[in-house]
């Protein structure tokens, strides 16, 4: 069955990239949210999950997101997609259960090698 | 003139977009750099992009930046590929932030206060520009920083009659310190001239994608 996979990001560009450097051959369902609040309607309709999750956004930011998810007992694959590139974010979000961080520009190889680590791929 | 006016009026959607993104990882790098230089966790904002009238800048940095306090800025103008200019403002906390980070006593000495401004400014107007330059592979230099202004009101920061150009695109990004009241603001003015440049590169970096 196709995994479930949604991208988080306020940019349609952003998530264009996300999209296009999942690996190629691997089975998903690709849905998107613009921000935190919109990626948690998605979360609770069953569509995540492996979720890309941006962190500086409008609305509801991927901290809070993360903080929302951990409250509820985290039940999904989270990796954070970010251009905050500062040690102590990647620190952050890893004790708010994200379980890798990808810095931007994101590239396939990266994802891929993630995705392996973990045995998801 | 006309003719670049009427290309920014329909910087579309996917281009604002496209903009944003590659100033939001300019800023990542920057805000990065300035985590290492003063020990503490920075907070970035999202971009904000506005295309401005040179006459309505001071409202338009009064909007941005918020009139609350006075401020401080340095600039450091850019040319080459693109032109314009970097300017960093600082609100009268964050130079007090600063001097205590940095283990001032006080911003009272203006020498040192003036270094501090100029050397953190660097690191920001830099490291985001490189980062944007980077991205739309274009080579950028820099004139070193100076200060514009120390402790005027917002509004008064920059004068319209002694801009080079009727109206610019603005970038605005600003960084917090979490556990401190400093924020700085990052302003990025792209000279007219420059706009079109701009448009070309965002185009062609969304069709390499």
């Amino acid at each position: 069955m196709a995994t479930k996979v949604l991208v988080v990001d306020d940019s349609a560009m952003s998530r264009k990239m996300m999209i296009r450097a999942l690996p190629e051959g691997w089975d998903v369902e690709v849905s998107q949210a613009a921000n935190g609040k919109e990626a948690l309607e998605a979360y609770h309709a069953g569509k995540a999950e492996v979720m890309f999750l941006d962190l500086t956004m409008p609305v509801m930011d991927g901290y809070q997101t993360l903080e929302v998810l951990q409250k509820e007992g985290l039940d999904c694959f989270v990796i954070v997609v970010s251009a905050d590139v500062q040690p102590e974010a990647e620190a952050r979000v890893k004790k708010l259960g994200a379980m890798a961080f990808i810095k931007k520009p994101v590239n396939t190889e990266k994802v891929t090698e993630i995705l392996k680590e973990y045995g998801i791929l | 003139m006309s003719i670049s006016f009427r290309t920014v009026s329909h910087l579309n959607e996917d281009q604002r977009d496209a903009l944003a993104e590659i100033v939001n990882i300019g800023m990542g790098q920057a805000g990065a750099a300035l985590a290492q230089v003063l020990g503490e966790f920075v907070i970035l904002s999202v971009p904000r992009i506005r295309l401005v009238d040179s006459q309505a800048v001071p409202e338009t940095l009064a909007e941005l930046v918020g009139a609350e306090t006075t401020v401080s800025a340095i600039r450091q103008p850019f040319h080459n590929h693109l032109h314009g200019e970097a300017i960093v403002v600082y609100d009268e906390h964050g130079c007090r932030d600063l001097a205590d980070i940095m283990g001032h006593d006080e911003c009272t000495d203006e020498r040192v206060e003036q270094e501090l401004l100029l050397d953190i400014g660097n690191i920001l107007a830099g490291a985001s520009l490189k980062g944007v330059a980077e991205q739309l592979q274009a080579e950028i230099t820099f004139s070193p920083p100076s200060i514009l202004a120390t402790h005027v009101p917002v509004e008064r920061l920059l004068d319209p009659e002694a801009l080079d150009w009727s109206y610019s695109l603005l970038i605005e990004v600003n960084f917090t310190l979490e556990a401190r009241r400093f924020k700085g603001h990052l302003l990025i003015m792209l000279s007219e001239d420059s706009i079109d440049t701009l448009v070309q590169d965002i185009d062609a970096f969304l069709e390499s994608l």
